[in-house]
């Protein structure tokens, strides 16, 4: 428990002081820690995933405050809370089909609707899993609709038969935690390939194709376009990081023909390029993209000249809050000696001549989801109006 | 089914509609509940057929609502999924669908909290909502959002002819929220100063339009055009099978006359920013979804 903890607080330093860089490694971080939060966990016997959850979520929640501009940490928890939930559904709902005779009068505590076929019983715990639907409003009580089920804790006189038959249900729920957990990683780290693969679909010969600033998925995505077509690259700088002319860089290394643009020169340029192709830092519930600063602006370019405007993300970008949120911060401001040199302003930064000039250096923009054409992820292409489908798949409402 | 047994169908259904604040979908389920506990039939078919010639009925006598058409389709495809069920006894059966029927009160009024705690999210401090047309869920998400100690400002269309704004704007008065009313001709010119725009719906169709009362699509092009969000409030048993086309398509449904004075239009999916309802936000392709996993 002491070696978790010290991993715990060393990783809140670490988000804090953003000392991880870019939402693939955190996203990897965040899932192998709670990897070992749900390792390390005594499960009781009763109420095993109530407490799997609570202590995912008191976990969470302290490394979401440490960088709540990193989405990524707050949507590895949302997902590892939902496989857990999943997890359990599927375990009752096992052990109901399997021995309904031993299981109804506890389970009829539970639901308190003594006299229903187990048939039914395991439909209510699907169904209750799912996000409540027009079906589930009737179907579902209303003091306990869509909750999560949980055996009453019974005293400890119980048959032996039925308290090893518990620890057996809590020993496979942590081990299947564990195990979905294991491929959720093995998603995320193969992301990149799984968007690359579909990059000849979408790039064809003698193209020309714009993007602002650097994106690792990117880079992979024109690798693998690369072997098999040719194609032209404009790389919008990216004031003022100037992570563009990194880019650049890469792109050349790789004998693509690249070429360097001020972000004022796009609109310029515009008409001249056939797709827009750029990567995002998140994507929110309503296909709505947070993106480097400048992106929207493209956007808007590309909307105006009918270009499309097609994004990169991985699923672990998706997140299941929608931008007017308040709680979801979205924007982080960066020092301003990346916009103006302290030496050359420094007497009207300061307002000995007059009224102070000041410095905003926003990071991140919101792309609405009109100017945005395709999503492409490693689950194949979508419609930003699909959004909402993919969270309902990967997200449980109750921990929004 | 006689005479009488018609005029007590729709004497239950009156007296439902009574309570100020049953929704009418509401009042339609409770008396199509009372039919089954009435009914002698012997098979969950025969208890099926009853309940379909009573909503029938009910959908006869008052053919321009949406929302009582939606709540009576809603609860029969509720019993002939129920009855696709295990259920040996038919006394099981019925009183399992009496129960569900009359805790569907209770889940209309827990709809209305769940919308209000999801929409008074995107209520901001010192924003300015521009509300139309008199829906009890919009009050209650508006109430809630003041109790929740944010800062804001309401400007309510008149809504004529019937005046129905000025209802509204009494009610928001005493929760101690500032309202102004304005002409209904005046709400391009005051969108300028609008953050969004707040309206319930009498209905939501197939395509995620909605149909709520007139001058609502009006309002929604105007926000559209200058770039303010159109949200809706409405609870997921408003949700009809219906798809008009345009606001021809919604007079000969709903068998509303051909008048130079309708009282309702429908509004394409196109303008919605998002609908707050109680199985979440959703954007209105989302809805089409939801119809297609409860009807099919």
């Amino acid at each position: 428990m002491p070696d978790l903890q010290a991993a715990v607080d060393d990783f809140v330093i670490k988000l804090k002081r953003r000392q991880v860089e870019g939402s693939l490694a955190t996203a990897k971080s965040t899932v192998l820690l709670l990897r070992q939060v749900v390792s390390h966990q005594r499960i009781p016997s009763s109420g095993p995933a109530s407490s799997l959850i609570d202590a995912v979520k008191s976990v969470g929640s302290r490394l979401i405050a440490a960088n709540p501009m990193e989405l990524a940490v707050g949507n590895m928890v949302r997902r590892v809370l939902h496989i857990i939930r999943e997890e359990e559904a599927t375990i009752v709902a096992a052990q109901v089909g399997v021995t309904p005779v031993s299981d109804s009068d506890d389970d009829a505590d539970v639901h308190g609707v003594p006299g229903l076929s187990a048939v039914a019983l395991a439909a209510a715990n699907r169904t209750a899993l799912r996000a409540p639907s027009l079906h589930n409003l009737l179907e579902s009580l209303p003091t306990s609709a869509g909750a999560n089920v949980e055996p009453v804790p019974e005293s400890d006189t119980k048959s032996r038969c039925k308290s090893s038959d518990k620890n057996s249900k809590s020993w496979k729920l942590k081990h299947g935690v564990i195990d979905a957990i294991g491929l959720l990683l093995g998603e995320i780290e193969n992301y990149h390939s799984e968007i690359s693969e579909q990059a000849l679909e979408h790039i064809h010969q003698k193209q020309v194709i714009l993007t602002l600033g650097r994106s690792r998925s990117l880079l992979h995505f024109f690798r693998e376009a690369k072997k098999k077509r040719s194609f032209q690259v404009f790389v919008a700088e990216g004031a003022p990081r100037y992570q563009g002319h990194k880019f650049a860089k890469e792109l050349a290394a790789m004998e693509l023909q690249t070429t360097v643009i001020t972000d004022s020169a796009v609109f310029a340029l515009i008409s001249r390029v056939n797709m827009v192709i750029v990567g995002a830092h998140a994507v929110m519930a309503n296909g709505g993209i947070v993106a480097p600063v400048g992106m929207h602006m493209v956007a808007l370019a590309a909307r105006r000249h009918a270009v499309p405007f097609v994004v990169l993300t991985g699923l672990h970008k998706l997140c299941p809050l929608y931008p007017h949120n308040p709680s979801v911060v979205l924007n982080e401001l960066k020092s301003p000696s990346q916009v103006l040199d302290f030496g050359e302003m420094s007497d009207c930064l300061d307002g000995t001549d007059g009224s102070p000039v000041h410095v905003v250096n926003p990071m991140f923009d919101y792309v609405p989801p009109e100017l945005i054409s395709l999503f492409i992820t490693d689950s194949g292409g979508h419609n930003p109006s699909y959004v909402y489908r993919l969270v309902a798949e990967i997200y449980s409402p109750e921990d929004h | 089914m006689g005479m009488e047994e018609e005029e007590q169908v729709i004497g239950d259904f009156n007296r439902w509609r009574q309570r100020p604040e049953l929704a009418e979908a509401v009042a339609a389920i409770k008396a199509l509940t009372a039919v089954i506990q009435r009914s002698q039939a012997s098979t969950m078919m025969g208890l099926e057929i009853e309940l379909k010639n009573a909503s029938e009925m009910l959908k006869a006598w008052d053919r321009s609502s949406i929302s009582l058409s939606a709540g009576c389709d809603l609860f029969m495809r509720y019993v002939t999924r129920t009855s696709a069920l295990e259920y040996e006894d038919i006394n099981a059966g019925k009183s399992r669908l009496i129960e569900r029927g009359e805790r569907f009160g209770d889940i209309s009024l827990k709809a209305r909290e769940t919308i209000a705690l999801l929409g008074q999210d995107f209520v901001q401090d010192g924003c300015c909502i521009l509300v139309h047309g008199s829906s009890r869920v919009v009050l209650a998400l508006l109430k809630l959002a003041a109790n929740n100690g944010k800062n804001f400002t309401v400007i309510v269309t008149e809504g004529g002819p019937k005046k129905t704004g000025m209802e509204v704007s009494k009610k928001l008065s005493a929760a101690g929220i500032p309202v102004t009313v304005i002409v209904d001709s005046a709400v391009a010119y005051t969108m300028d100063r609008v953050d969004m725009v707040l309206v319930g719906a009498d209905g939501v169709v197939e395509s995620g339009g909605i149909i709520n009362v007139i001058g609502t699509f009006q309002v929604a092009l105007i926000a559209h055009s200058m770039k303010r969000p159109f949200y809706v409030a409405a609870e997921s048993f408003k949700f009809a099978r219906l798809y008009p086309l345009d606001q021809q398509d919604l007079s000969i449904s709903t068998g509303q006359e051909e008048s130079s004075n309708p009282a309702r239009d429908y509004t394409p999916p196109h303008y919605l920013t998002l609908l707050f309802t109680d199985l979440g936000v959703l954007t209105p392709s989302a809805v089409s979804d939801e119809l297609i996993q409860l009807y099919l």
